[in-house]
């Protein structure tokens, strides 16, 4: 059965790209629309031609040989943002770049550990100091025995950044 | 063929469909509001739980993150990214940005097939 999963799309990886968006919400009550909201999701080009998903056989595991550790990853995390992120100050089109790469670096790393039969989430938040307030939070629906998260934020005199990884396991 | 239709809407992440709920849910909480420091804990987790039982009332057989970000509009800009290592026919993400005159709202959700 790991051999199916293995040779199947568990090992392809994408990133999140610019996609087409919806148009903006219109409420119910006919009342003037104050606010916009578009949607955006990976437009992935093989993800509908390869739409079946193969039947597995039962492994008869009840749940993971090996669990992640979370200080681990927060190390992992910690010492990515810190070493990407000490010296530089908040450009627009540089901090678009550095969070793609971050997710990819973290992701990558994460990866490294190598524990079977888990999928990673990873979101990196790059943001500009500028004395605004705003709030981050996240909810999840899932195993706790089996799932967990781990987060790390940095700052710097111009710059915030805060990693959030998600590790998920597939039963 | 109508079988097999149907076992796949079961399994596979359909986006539109959670767009209109996380549209319906920040529109319910925050929608028509300004940007109050003291009550944005609130909303987020207001978003995020709504969303949540929303989404597990569709009865599939996914596992739910969301993630909700609240921002003030002051200039300043904001950047964010993912990246996922998952099951591509099964397992999606829909990221929805939502605003008004005083704050962003950028809500995201990841399913993640069991």
């Amino acid at each position: 059965m790991s051999d199916l999963l293995r040779d199947r799309a568990m090992k392809k990886e994408k990133k999140i790209g610019k996609a087409p968006s919806d148009s903006g919400y219109k409420p119910k009550d006919g009342r003037p629309k104050d606010s916009i909201s578009t949607v955006s999701n990976v437009e992935d080009p093989l993800h509908h031609d390869d739409n079946t998903r193969l039947p597995t056989e039962n492994t008869y595991q009840l749940g993971p040989y090996k669990r992640h550790s979370v200080p681990v990853i927060t190390e992992i995390l910690k010492d990515v943002l810190t070493c990407y992120l000490q010296h530089d100050t908040y450009e627009a089109e540089w901090s678009r770049q550095m969070t793609k790469t971050l997710c990819e670096v973290i992701r990558a790393r994460v990866k490294e550990q190598m524990i079977p039969r888990y999928k990673i989430v990873v979101i990196v938040n790059i943001g500009q100091l500028g004395g605004q307030g705003m709030q981050i939070s996240s909810r999840c629906l899932w195993d706790a025995t089996n799932d967990t998260f781990a987060t790390y934020s940095f700052k710097n005199s111009s710059l915030f950044g805060l990693a959030i990884v998600y590790v998920v396991y597939v039963e | 063929m109508d079988d097999f239709q149907a076992e796949e809407e079961q399994t596979t992440f359909v986006v539109e469909e959670v767009s209109k709920i996380v549209k319906e849910s920040v529109e319910a909480t925050i929608g028509g509001n300004t940007y109050q420091h003291n009550r944005v804990n609130q909303w987020t987790t207001s978003v995020v739980e709504q969303c949540l039982s929303q989404l597990s009332k569709l009865g599939k057989s996914f596992k739910y993150i969301v993630t909700c970000v609240i921002m003030q509009k002051n200039g300043a800009g904001l950047q964010t990214a993912n990246a996922c290592f998952w099951d591509n026919t099964t397992d999606g993400s829909c990221a929805v940005r939502w605003e008004n005159k005083s704050m962003y709202c950028i809500v995201t959700v990841f399913g993640l097939a069991i």
